[in-house]
């Protein structure tokens, strides 16, 4: 059973670095990245407390809505997917991926206290 | 008898306004009278003042002979003014033996006044003077001349002087139709809670009103068209103020009284009891002054109870019994019939004279009797019955020789019989408290003690269970029985004996503490809201270090996907659309530290318009550098 679970990462792991293209890995760098600062973030609420719970939130809100928006970005930026965004430029993708960020930031500073 | 007479009888007359006539709430009382006669024998300054006391004080029946007034009233007369005329000629009227002299003019003065042009006021002084110095005057004219009057002004005081003047005419003069005046004017009087009838215009105006509107009736021997209720109320207005503050409203109130008194249609009856209206062996006879509205007694009147009730069972106790006249007041010996105590209402009618208004009376009346006290058994039951009780009898007054012992295993009991001194009836008065004195401490606990179904009372006091009102302070109390009734002339406070009680657990006897209401309470400090335990300043410094680690690894793993800027073009756009870009996001620095979402909104939008319009333009480039770059992979 392991080893069948074993063959099946592995090969999932090999199939990625082949055929994905650099940009998207370069974004999912950036994933794994925001990915991991929420969840250190977490941890520190976890173990010490959760006050300023404010800035707690914010934070924590602030990887999250950065890991959707960079999904998005992701999805509308692979050639894979082209046929589903025919009006969707790379570029379009990338403006609204930081159109989006600011609105977020605002909140997230607002917030944050 | 008593100071309180007349406000007494005012009570005693504060009756029931049943289905039967009204009775007056408000009369004078003989105080009241001589008040008035006093203010109305103030030495006078002036011929008005003269007249009004002269003839006022003629009409409460005295007489003033006096020929220092005369002098006066001669020597301030002035014979060219109508009204000093009035006045003279009225006032000398009453006293006897004053004659004033009468010139020709004078009698052409009077005769001339009497006119359609002159006031009524002036027509009323002109009739009146010659019809007191004995002159003859033209009755048809004056009659004209006075509904010329009225048709011109129509008040109220107006009409009175006219009824006034009509009843110093000739009777053969055609007074009818100011006879209706009388009906037109009772139209306005104004009705007050069905108690009081008076003119807006008020008391004085009230009063003349009444005596003018007697005056003519009687002149012309025509009932005026007054109800008897409506007579009443005009009695309760007019008697009403006890204080006048001018001679003029003296005047008005003595002669509405005068006429009130001795007119021959109306005459209201003002009954009221001679001190309380209450009954005793000691006094056993009910007194009731009967007067006319002037305090003078009526002695052709018959006085009758036509029944007596008791208020409780409401069976009749008398009926159809006659009072009997002695030294002006009229009395009936209701004890002869034996009354249990107790209150009686009364239902008396005054007869004599058909003249008599209000001459239904109700009248409360209270029979009050001495109470004794007897079989006063006084014993100490022990709670298990074993020992059969000692009996202790008392006689009122007397106090037991013994004290008597009660500790928890006892039961301390009282019986005794409340009788009627005279009669030996059971009574059971409102008030029979049983109250324990304690002398050192100076507590008292009070209780009640009730009779059972053969009225008698009966007292029980077990320590165990009563302990809380007496705070289980054992010790010597006095006890004392308290009897009281309204109808008992003799209430009883009687030390009957001493009672010793022991109480269990008995606590130091605490002093009563004073009420601490008043005294400044204890300071409240506010405790502010306290910040915070903030972990300590290595544990934070630690995890923001931890926090921000990945970005490292973010920047590491970009380095070795091969992330590069050598595609960075050096076009003005792609340089405006970075410092833009930075801009904005040194913008969320300043607005985490300084600003407020206004201010940050404001410069956002300058700066992020710009940025737009660079980022536009950049990826635009950018997007058809990439359509060539695919165009021309395809064509390779």
């Amino acid at each position: 059973m392991s080893n069948s679970v074993f063959s099946v990462i592995s090969r999932f792991v090999e199939e990625y670095r082949s055929s994905t293209p650099n940009k998207l890995k370069m974004i999912d760098a950036y994933l794994l990245y925001i990915l991991l600062t929420g969840v250190f973030q977490f941890l520190y609420c976890v173990l010490v407390g959760t006050f300023p719970f404010n800035s707690f939130l914010s934070g924590f809100i602030s990887c999250v809505g950065s890991f959707i928006l960079a999904v998005c970005l992701r999805i509308q930026i692979n050639p894979q997917n082209k046929r589903d965004f025919l009006t969707v430029s790379p570029e379009r993708a990338f403006a609204d991926f930081l159109f989006a960020h600011t609105v977020l930031h605002l909140v997230v500073v607002n917030f944050v206290g | 008898m008593y100071p309180f007479e007349g406000l007494f009888s005012l009570l005693v007359l504060s009756l029931v306004l049943e289905t039967q006539a009204l009775t007056p709430t408000h009369h004078l009382t003989t105080t009241d009278v001589a008040r008035l006669q006093t203010l109305l024998s103030q030495p006078f300054t002036d011929l008005k003042s003269a007249y009004y006391s002269v003839v006022g004080l003629s009409k409460l029946g005295i007489s003033v002979a006096d020929a220092a007034t005369c002098r006066f009233i001669k020597s301030n007369l002035d014979p060219s003014s109508v009204e000093s005329l009035f006045f003279a000629a009225e006032a000398s009227q009453a006293l006897p033996g004053c004659e004033i002299p009468v010139s020709n003019d004078t009698r052409d003065l009077l005769l001339a006044t009497v006119s359609e042009d002159s006031t009524a006021s002036q027509i009323h002084q002109s009739v009146s003077a010659l019809s007191s110095l004995g002159l003859p005057l033209a009755s048809q004219e004056v009659v004209s001349a006075l509904k010329a009057r009225i048709s011109k002004e129509d008040n109220v005081l107006t009409i009175i002087l006219a009824l006034q003047t009509a009843s110093r005419l000739s009777q053969q003069a055609e007074l009818g139709e100011i006879l209706e005046e009388i009906e037109d004017l009772a139209a306005r009087l104004d009705d007050l809670g069905g108690v009081y009838l008076q003119f807006e215009e008020g008391l004085e105006a009230t009063a003349l009103f009444v005596s003018a509107a007697y005056a003519l009736s009687d002149h012309v021997d025509m009932e005026p068209p007054l109800k008897e209720d409506q007579v009443i109320q005009l009695v309760n207005s007019i008697f009403s103020k006890k204080s006048w503050d001018s001679l003029s409203e003296a005047f008005s109130v003595a002669s509405a009284a005068e006429s009130l008194s001795n007119n021959r249609f109306h005459v209201p009856v003002i009954v009221s009891a001679q001190g309380p209206a209450a009954i005793s062996h000691s006094q056993p006879f009910l007194r009731l002054q009967v007067t006319n509205v002037l305090c003078k007694p009526l002695s052709s009147a018959s006085v009758l109870v036509e029944s007596a009730t008791a208020t409780s069972s409401k069976s009749a106790i008398l009926s159809q019994a006659p009072f009997t006249l002695r030294d002006g007041v009229f009395e009936l010996n209701f004890m002869a019939s034996q009354p249990a105590s107790g209150y009686y209402q009364f239902s008396v009618a005054i007869a004599g004279d058909s003249r008599f208004v209000a001459n239904h009376v109700e009248l409360k009346v209270k029979v009050s009797t001495r109470v004794s006290i007897n079989n006063m058994d006084l014993s100490v039951v022990d709670k298990d019955q074993s020992i059969g009780p000692k009996t202790t009898r008392v006689e009122y007054p007397a106090k037991a020789k013994a004290s008597f012992m009660a500790d928890s295993h006892q039961i301390f009991a009282m019986t005794f019989q409340l009788v009627d001194e005279t009669t030996g009836v059971e009574l059971t008065p409102h008030q029979t408290f049983v109250r324990l004195h304690n002398q050192k401490t100076g507590q008292e606990v009070v209780f009640v003690a009730e009779p059972d179904s053969k009225n008698l009372y009966k007292f029980e006091l077990d320590t165990t269970e009563r302990k809380t009102e007496f705070d289980s302070i054992s010790g010597t109390y006095a006890l004392y029985l308290m009897v009281g009734d309204a109808t008992l002339e003799n209430p009883i406070l009687w030390n009957v004996a001493d009672v010793v009680l022991k109480f269990l657990d008995e606590e130091a006897p605490s002093t009563i503490q004073a009420k601490t209401l008043y005294t400044p309470k204890p300071e409240i400090q506010h405790l502010f809201r306290e910040p915070e335990k903030k972990p300590p300043t290595v544990v934070s410094n630690a995890f923001t270090a931890l926090v921000l680690s990945p970005f490292l690894l973010l920047l590491i793993l970009w380095f070795k996907l091969g992330a590069n800027i050598s595609n960075f073009t050096l076009s003005p756009s792609t340089v405006l659309f970075h410092i833009g870009h930075a801009a904005m996001l040194g913008l969320m620095y300043v607005y985490w530290t300084h600003l407020n979402m206004f201010q940050t909104l404001k410069y956002l939008a300058i700066i992020g318009s710009f940025t737009f319009l660079a980022g536009n333009r950049m990826l635009a480039q950018k997007a058809v550098k990439r359509l060539v770059d695919n165009l021309a992979a395809k064509l390779l």
